[in-house]
């Protein structure tokens, strides 16, 4: 497996300062997936661990294989969550030469893991603790010198453990709605920074290459939220979202573009920058917006909004359900909101357990029931493909599985990823 | 992790090499073996660029380990001495020239007539061709030739103007096409394998000469044709009738020794055609060498002391921490529209990862053996010097960020890497030499 990086563990201990490499346990075949993942956060449940891990395909040339993975305990719950490692952070969580990385223990000073090209740094985070996810993103970024480091921060709401807290991916949402950012603030760990310049190589390198291209030339091109919506009730997002929508943006090696950049701080009809330096927000996760828009705020406040909490590194989906306002406008009455959302209680929205097994974001897509929409986020967190993607593209799981032997030699069926979640709950 | 892929790796994995490692595996200055073990000096002082790597990576492709980076102080101190080899690859040839002086000249001219091997390549190569004869390079005219690339009033490029001229007294070096060309052999060539059956190799022509005026029975490659993988500055009908059956390398001895010089980079690392040629010229050396009286050199043991264990094992973290951060920096550096001109020579960003990836990709070998290098100094020298890179690096691209001017940051960073690098493949070579000669495994501990 080491075409594609499988081996070694990274062990971080934020106690002790130290960090030390050991080997996967061989009973995993393939690989450091998230059920290995959940089998060792059990092992390790003494230290509160939290770890960070990608699936077999992810970072490679497969369509949507931009999937990763944060898993820990959430306070909300109190058993263990995983949340999504999307956009750009899944592949370079690979490429930065870890496949899985455990932290245990809590950090006496504040700190930033810097992991790069297998290289794992402990980082003082003194300079950047108290600041927001937009300028920790920024500092990390400018302190190492290169903006394609993915940063995987807190903000002031993750820092005082809000149940609300949401880790940032650089400086959008993410999908953690079970208060992992918590967790890393009672770590004292402010944010983990991936880079590297590796390359991902598969056992098989022609097949697997020929058959990813053919999946992805046969994969539907698509943009915005609607074709993710779930019902009536989410319906027109798109169209509520358009006068401030200035582009599309996909995750990593994905061809439908779900995420939506919004413009309200500059034209969006501007096609570059007209030397505004922050235009507006990119909106990772429709639900927050639809939350709002059901309370009756409109596109723009509802955006500022959702700016505000994600720099704040408050889960924008649950902070809008908590938001005690009605609809406002105004930036500074926004802001005032938002600020004293940080640092409350909360719920983990809409089910806790369903955040523990492994679900992509809270919303469950339209196609099929929700024990469906779990087996298809527990292959997708194994295969490291985006799980919307999977019932939505009409690309079928079997062909993805069947990459798993030309990437990286080792056979994987649907029959499989349930035995490996078996045995990781045993 | 650490191999090298892609095109550079395949190359590297070309059969060709074989009949090279296997020559020189044999070679040594032990009874019964008919060549010697060469040593090889490589300069990388003032005016070379950076395709100086590409020499010591052509060595190490062909197993020749014996290798030392000199500058030009070394060179006219005697440092020339003991060695086989003398290898001068591109760059800034006014650079060169002055810095080398009239003492660096007749230490060249020395070395070649006690029976050293001089191979030029491209500023290497204009360095010694008789047919440049204004100051400074008066004092190094070691094979006939002229250059066909001058002219006094070249006509305008169609492409890379900053490619295009060097200032050459009165007139104008141009260079008309830039990237791959292909060469067939001259009389100098015949019975080399790369050329069998008539073939032909393909080598990138970075700026050097195309020369006319030597011997028939000197000329080692003559053009014979263009590629679609070259930038054409002329028309490409232009390019060929200037090129066409033109010496693109010639060989010339003098007394026991040799001088090879050529236009096209015959060192580079993904022409491994063209690496055959260079190293077919090396073998024939040493065998007349060896059949001339035997070898020039014995490997020497390091006497130096190492570090030893777990300092070692932590300064080779080290080294990997912050060549992994510079090289991280370096690769942003790439993005940028961005240029810096050193002497004569014109430096694109991309020329800071390439010196980075050399060490890189040899690290997890050092590493290994960390504990073996002696003096154990040179462990925390690099360590110290690729940490000074990376904050180099990163302030030399927050200067482009915010729109500075980078030239006098870049000219220091560009500097300390080309002596960091020299000084990481010493470690590095002196490391597989050992490994080559059974010199001790184990370290004297400290
Ligand atoms: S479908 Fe959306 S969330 Fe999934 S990978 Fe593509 S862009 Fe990302």
């Amino acid at each position: 497996m080491d075409f594609m990086y499988y081996g070694d563990i990274l062990i971080v201990d934020l106690e002790a300062g130290t960090t030390e490499e050991v080997e996967i346990d061989e009973a995993w075949r393939a690989g450091p997936v998230l059920p290995a993942a959940l089998e060792l956060f059990r092992r390790h449940a003494q230290d509160n661990p939290l770890l960070l891990g990608s699936g077999i395909l992810t970072g490679t040339t497969a369509p949507a294989s931009c999937l990763g993975f944060v898993l820990g305990a959430s306070q909300i719950t109190g058993g263990p969550a995983v949340a999504p490692l999307d956009m750009f952070a899944g592949a370079e969580m690979k490429l930065s030469g870890f496949s899985m990385v455990l932290i245990k223990g809590n950090s006496p000073d504040p700190v930033y893991l810097w992991l790069h090209d297998g290289v794992a740094d402990l980082v003082d985070a003194s300079p950047i603790t108290g600041k927001d996810t937009w300028r920790t993103c920024d500092a990390i970024r400018e302190e190492m010198g290169e903006q394609l480091i993915q940063v995987v921060s807190i903000g002031p709401a993750g820092e005082a453990k809000s149940d609300l807290a949401s880790f940032s991916i650089n400086y959008w949402g993410s999908g953690d709605n079970a208060a992992l950012g918590a967790l890393m603030g009672a770590k004292n760990l402010k944010a983990v920074a991936l880079r590297g310049l590796g390359m991902i190589d598969a056992e098989d390198p022609e097949e697997f290459y020929n058959r990813t291209m053919d999946l992805l030339r046969g994969s539907p091109s698509k943009k915005g939220f609607d074709w993710v919506s779930r019902g009536p009730e989410d319906e027109g997002i798109d169209a509520w979202l358009k006068p401030l929508a200035h582009r599309h943006r996909s995750c990593f090696a994905c061809p439908c573009a779900c995420n939506t950049f919004v413009k309200y701080n500059e034209d969006p009809a501007v096609m570059g920058s007209d030397g505004v330096q922050e235009p507006g927000l990119m909106v990772t996760n429709p639900a927050a917006a639809l939350w709002l828009r059901q309370g009756g705020w409109g596109a723009e406040g509802a955006c500022r909004a959702m700016e505000a909490m994600t720099r704040a590194g408050i889960d924008a989906v649950r902070g809008a359900r908590e938001m005690s306002t009605g609809p406002l406008e105004d930036p500074t009455e926004i802001a005032a909101a938002v600020e004293a959302l940080t640092g409350s209680a909360g719920a983990a929205w809409p089910r806790g357990e369903g955040a523990g097994s492994g679900i992509f974001g809270p919303r469950t897509p339209p196609q099929g029931s929700e024990d469906r929409w779990l087996e298809v986020n527990r292959a997708a967190y194994v295969l490291g493909i985006c799980p919307l993607f999977l019932v939505t593209s009409g690309v079928e799981l079997s062909e993805l599985l069947e990459l798993c032997l030309p990437a990286a030699g080792v056979e994987v069926d649907a029959g499989g990823i349930k035995e490996m979640f078996d045995r990781a709950r045993a | 992790m650490t191999a090298v892929r892609g095109r550079l790796g395949k190359a590297e994995r070309d059969p060709v090499f074989e009949r090279y490692r296997k020559a020189f595996l044999f070679a040594g200055p032990n009874e019964g073996r008919t060549t010697a073990y060469p040593r090889v000096a490589v300069y990388t002082g003032s005016g070379a660029s950076h395709s100086w790597i590409w020499f010591a990576d052509l060595m190490e492709r062909i197993g020749l380990y014996d290798i030392t980076f000199i500058v030009e102080s070394d060179m006219s101190s005697g440092g020339l001495d003991g060695f086989d080899f003398l290898l001068v690859g591109g760059g800034d040839t006014y650079a060169m020239a002055e810095s080398l002086g009239g003492d660096g000249a007749r230490a060249i001219l020395r070395f070649v007539g006690d029976g050293g091997l001089y191979l030029g390549s491209c500023a290497g190569a204009y360095l010694v061709l008789t047919g440049v004869d204004l100051e400074p390079f008066t004092p190094f005219r070691l094979v006939t030739g002229e250059m066909r690339n001058v002219m006094p009033d070249p006509p305008k490029p169609r492409c890379l103007d900053h490619k295009y001229l060097a200032r050459y007294g009165e007139e104008w070096v141009f260079h008309p096409v830039y990237g791959e060309v292909e060469v067939g052999p001259g009389d100098a060539a015949a019975g080399f394998p790369c050329f069998d059956a008539g073939a032909t190799i393909r080598a990138p022509l970075f700026g050097g000469p195309i020369m006319e005026g030597a011997h028939k029975d000197e000329v080692l490659a003559r053009f014979s044709g263009l590629s679609d993988r070259a930038a054409f500055l002329w028309p490409r009908g232009d390019v060929l009738r200037l090129v066409d059956g033109r010496a693109a390398a010639v060989v010339s001895s003098i007394g026991e020794g040799t001088v090879v010089v050529s236009g096209p980079h015959l060192e580079h690392p993904l022409f491994p055609g063209a690496n055959a040629l260079a190293a077919e010229v090396l073998l024939r050396h040493c065998a007349r060498k060896g059949e001339l009286g035997g070898g020039r050199h014995t490997p020497g043991r390091g006497g130096d002391k190492p570090v030893g264990g777990e300092e070692a094992e932590s300064l080779a973290r080290e080294i990997r921490r912050q060549v992994s951060n510079a090289r991280i920096v370096a690769f942003g550096l790439e993005k940028m529209p961005v240029t810096w001109r050193i002497g004569l020579k014109v430096w694109e960003p991309e020329k800071v990862r390439m010196f980075l990836d050399y060490a890189w990709y040899r690290l997890p070998f050092v590493a290994k053996r960390a504990a073996l290098v002696s003096p154990g100094e040179r462990l925390a020298h690099l360590a110290g010097g690729y940490g000074e890179v990376t904050q180099m690096a990163r302030s030399v691209k927050a200067r482009i960020e915010s729109g500075e001017d980078s030239q006098a940051e870049a000219e220091l960073l560009l500097g300390t890497l080309k002596e960091l690098t020299a000084a990481f493949l010493s470690v590095y070579f002196k490391l597989r030499l050992q490994e080559r000669t059974g010199l001790p495994e184990k370290p004297r501990t400290s």
